[in-house]
């Protein structure tokens, strides 16, 4: 019978438990998703094959991060089941159901609803891994091998981790309800609100806030001077300081609004600032987290996203896109395909120590090259024309790596000399063309046909600039294939997290809205009042969590050339999506608050 | 005449064509004088739920007409009907329904502050009214830190701060001791004689109800008796609404 009433209890309140159970689906998807990318070694091997022990650090970290606020997201999500089932429960009891009863029966609900959303997330988790594998891969470019949506590992710990948490939810739903009076459970909403007050201690926790809030944004930005100190430093006083902004602060803005009385008798002014005082004092842990891994989240977007830089920075140093020794003629169709601009050909003679080109020549021809050079801490590449005056520079700039390889020391000599040179004299071409980035691919084409052609051996290839932006292209893909996961895979946890926080307390916020209704508040306006406060709710820690990442990105000028460079680009995608979990929390929320008797 | 509430057969019917339908209110039909104090009595299920949300804009009849200050409320819309209550009607209602995050004087405030009144003319009326209800002392506690009857009577302020048409009480002393519901009731009483407040009050407390001028019984969804205290005395009247009541 009970288990009847149970199965009506849930499609009573269907709603409401299809967005608890696509919540849990989506955390156990993203779990999957993490899991099959950080325990994939082939893939990582593969991708980031230059930093391998590195990136598993960092995707190790991550883990252990997804795995903590997996958990607290259970948590919220949990209290949000208990919070509509609670009554429920009640009513059961009243009838006059065994507590023993009602314990089980909220512990085997609790755990066949984890288990069936983590089936699901899993399922939906390889459709996804593949999708947003693939999409990744071809709209940026990456060059990724090995990576699939199945994995079998990570479908067997995403079980084992999800069993284990919602088994112990399953036990502390149990454990509460059957503890809490009968009373208390049917009129939990009507339970007193406790006020704080303590006026010097506000202002001291706000101050020491700010302090220590300042103190870890200093110690990101010296990390040239703290060096590895600075991380912990920072992570313990930006903790420390975005609870302690949280829990005093806010809450003194709001008592300094509300003293404002022109402010505060305006509409629903002085409801929204008292609906946000009681909240800010219950949600100063979540903020905290949230604020955190909303910075988390972003600086990996942002960082993962400007390791493409590398390539970019990569392209710029050097100036011929293409090298091949010997008679073109061979490759006479391709380059036409190729759309060149520029082609110069020298000549240079080799023995076992030296290669020789005449400085004369390249002079003569006009040879162009990228000259390096180091300004504000950065790496600046200009084109230069090579002539008399500028030729004692070209050590410095990219037109060796025009010449062979392996063969001993480059001289550059005057005609006279190279015609002494005892060597055959052999030449090579040099080409420049119309757009790199779109022809690299058929370059590297090339590079093979000139590699597969049995003249004597040049180096490599035919390319240089083909084979290192392939290098830096490998790289930057890896991390930024990873920042996105990781930043993806954060976001939809602390958006989802902060969004069950809200609606757990919708059921207690009615009584609320259905009086200020029936005082003659219009519905238009109520609806203004619930998107300006959960607007706050979402706002405060997003920008807590910018600013965080403007001073965190400064840690990363040790391994990248602008951390700063095309910042809009993360932020936006960020924000964006951050806006789409408001707008749901928002309508879900007025769904609850606002509806009928 | 000087009517504020005309209320012209009145129905409303629950439940769609087709579908099982419930008749709550069958052509309720009453009038209220400016300055009078009027309980309506009834057991549950008679109705008188129904008819105060009709007559409180809260909900709208499947026929009949409401005047209150000769507007017909019955065809106002949506927002014509919120901004109707905001400024013509009062509400008393039995579990006090202040906002527990607000302190007294913005619970009080808050009618003024939806239409928009200007900050410094709110605070005055909310002074006087609190003057006036002796609750001057415990505008800035909150509502958790006062009494059940001292919250009813920050509810009341709420309910008067901006002199509406009409006081509605929806059993106003339900959830007071005997004591805090004998001052509520002398303060209503009390504000109907000095300031003609016009009250309107749904009870079946016999009690309570013996503190109004005439008392309307609702059975079935249709008003039957009328009981007028005309110059009893309250004790008197009380033993004629037991009467009236013992008779059904």
């Amino acid at each position: 019978m009970l288990w009847k009433l149970s199965l009506t209890g849930i499609k009573s309140r269907f709603k409401d438990y299809a967005v608890l159970f696509s919540g849990l689906t989506l955390a156990a998807a993203i779990f999957y998703m993490f899991l099959t990318l950080a325990l994939n070694p082939s893939f990582l091997k593969d991708s980031v094959s230059l930093g391998y022990e590195t990136t598993q650090f960092v995707f190790s970290f991550g883990l252990v991060l997804l795995a903590i606020i997996t958990l607290v997201y259970i948590i919220y999500a949990n209290s949000f089941l208990l919070s509509m089932r609670k009554r429920d429960y009640g009513t059961y009891m009243m009838l006059g159901a065994k507590n023993r009863k009602i314990s089980r029966l909220i512990f085997v609900e609790t755990l066949v609803i984890g288990i069936l959303a983590t089936l699901l997330g899993i399922v939906i988790g390889i459709g996804l891994t593949q999708v947003i594998s693939n999409l990744l891969i071809s709209q940026l470019g990456l060059v990724i091998h090995h990576f699939v949506g199945f994995y079998f590992p990570a479908v067997l710990w995403t079980i084992i981790f999800f069993a284990i948490l919602f088994f112990l939810a399953a036990s502390w739903n149990s454990l509460k309800l059957t503890k809490s009076s009968l009373i208390s459970l049917l009129h939990e909403d009507q339970q007193p609100v406790h006020i704080m007050r303590h006026k010097g201690l506000l202002l001291f926790k706000a101050i020491a806030g700010l302090v220590l809030l300042a103190v870890g944004y200093w110690a990101m930005s010296t990390v040239q001077m703290l060096n590895l100190t600075s991380i912990p430093l920072a992570l313990v006083t930006i903790v420390a300081g975005s609870y302690l902004i949280f829990a005093s602060f806010f809450t003194a803005t709001i008592d300094l609004l509300r003293k404002n009385s022109n402010y505060t008798f305006k509409g629903l002014h002085a409801f929204s600032l008292g609906q946000l005082k009681f909240r800010i004092n219950a949600y100063n842990r979540i903020l905290t987290i949230v604020s955190l891994l909303f910075a988390l989240a972003l600086g990996a977007i942002t960082v993962g996203l400007n390791f493409n830089n590398l390539t970019a920075q990569n392209l710029e140093s050097q100036y011929y896109d293409i090298v091949i020794p010997g008679d073109t003629k061979p490759y006479k169709a391709e380059l036409k395909q190729l759309g060149v601009t520029d082609s110069k050909s020298f000549s240079f003679k080799n023995n076992n120590a030296h290669v020789y080109v005449s400085k004369d020549e390249i002079i003569r021809k006009g040879f162009k090259a990228k000259l390096f050079s180091v300004k504000n801490g950065q790496a600046h590449y200009t084109e230069i024309t090579l002539n008399q005056k500028n030729f004692a520079k070209i050590y410095s700039t990219d037109f060796d790596t025009n010449l062979p390889r392996g063969y001993g020391e480059v001289t550059y000599v005057s005609d006279a000399k190279f015609k002494q040179v005892k060597a055959p004299t052999r030449t090579a071409t040099v080409y420049k063309v119309a757009d790199f980035l779109k022809n690299w691919k058929a370059i590297s084409k090339l590079e093979k046909k000139t590699l597969n052609a049995k003249t004597e051996r040049y180096w490599n290839g035919a390319s240089p600039k083909v084979f290192n932006h392939q290098a830096a292209m490998t790289l930057a893909s890896g991390f930024e294939f990873m920042g996105f996961f990781l930043g993806l895979a954060f976001l939809a946890m602390l958006a989802s997290t902060l969004m069950f926080k809200v609606l757990s307390g919708a059921s207690g916020d009615r009584p609320r809205y259905q009086m200020l209704w029936k005082i003659g508040t219009r519905t238009k306006l109520l609806k203004q009042s619930i998107a300006k406060e959960i607007g706050i709710l979402f706002a405060l820690p997003a920008a807590l969590g910018i600013i965080d990442v403007l001073f965190g990105l400064q840690f990363f000028k040790l391994l990248l050339p602008d951390p700063y460079d095309k910042i809009w680009i993360p932020f936006t995608i960020f924000i964006v999506l951050y806006l789409l979990y408001y707008l749901l929390t928002v309508k879900l929320y007025e769904g609850i608050v606002l509806k009928k008797d | 005449m000087n009517e504020i509430l005309n209320v012209e057969q009145l129905t409303k019917t629950y439940g769609k064509k087709g579908e099982k339908q419930y008749q709550a209110l069958k052509g309720v039909s009453f009038k209220l004088q400016k300055g009078e104090f009027v309980g309506i009595m009834g057991a549950s299920g008679s109705g008188k739920t129904t008819l105060l949300n009709i007559l409180s804009t809260m909900d709208k009849p499947t026929s009949g007409k409401v005047f209150i200050n000769s507007q017909d409320i019955t065809s106002l819309n949506k927002n014509q009907m919120a901004d109707f209550r905001g400024k013509e009607i009062g509400f008393i209602f039995q579990d006090f329904n202040l906002l527990e995050n607000l302190s007294n004087r913005e619970n009080i405030a808050l009618p003024l502050a939806l239409q928009n009144v200007k900050a410094r003319l709110i605070n005055d009326k909310v002074e006087e009214i609190a003057n006036k209800l002796g609750i001057t002392q415990i505008l800035d506690k909150y509502p958790a830190e006062i009494s059940g009857g001292q919250k009813q009577r920050v509810a009341s302020a709420r309910a008067l701060v901006h002199n509406p048409a009409i006081l509605y009480g929806d059993e106003p002393t339900g959830a007071l001791d005997s004591k805090s519901a004998t001052e509520l009731l002398t303060t209503m009483s009390k504000l109907n004689k000095e300031d003609q407040v016009s009250i309107l009050m749904v009870t079946h407390d016999p009690y309570s109800a013996s503190y109004a001028d005439r008392i309307l019984f609702i059975k079935d969804g249709k008003i039957g008796n009328e009981l007028r205290k005309e110059n009893q005395s309250r004790e008197d009247f009380y033993q004629a609404i037991i009467a009236e009541l013992g008779r059904r």
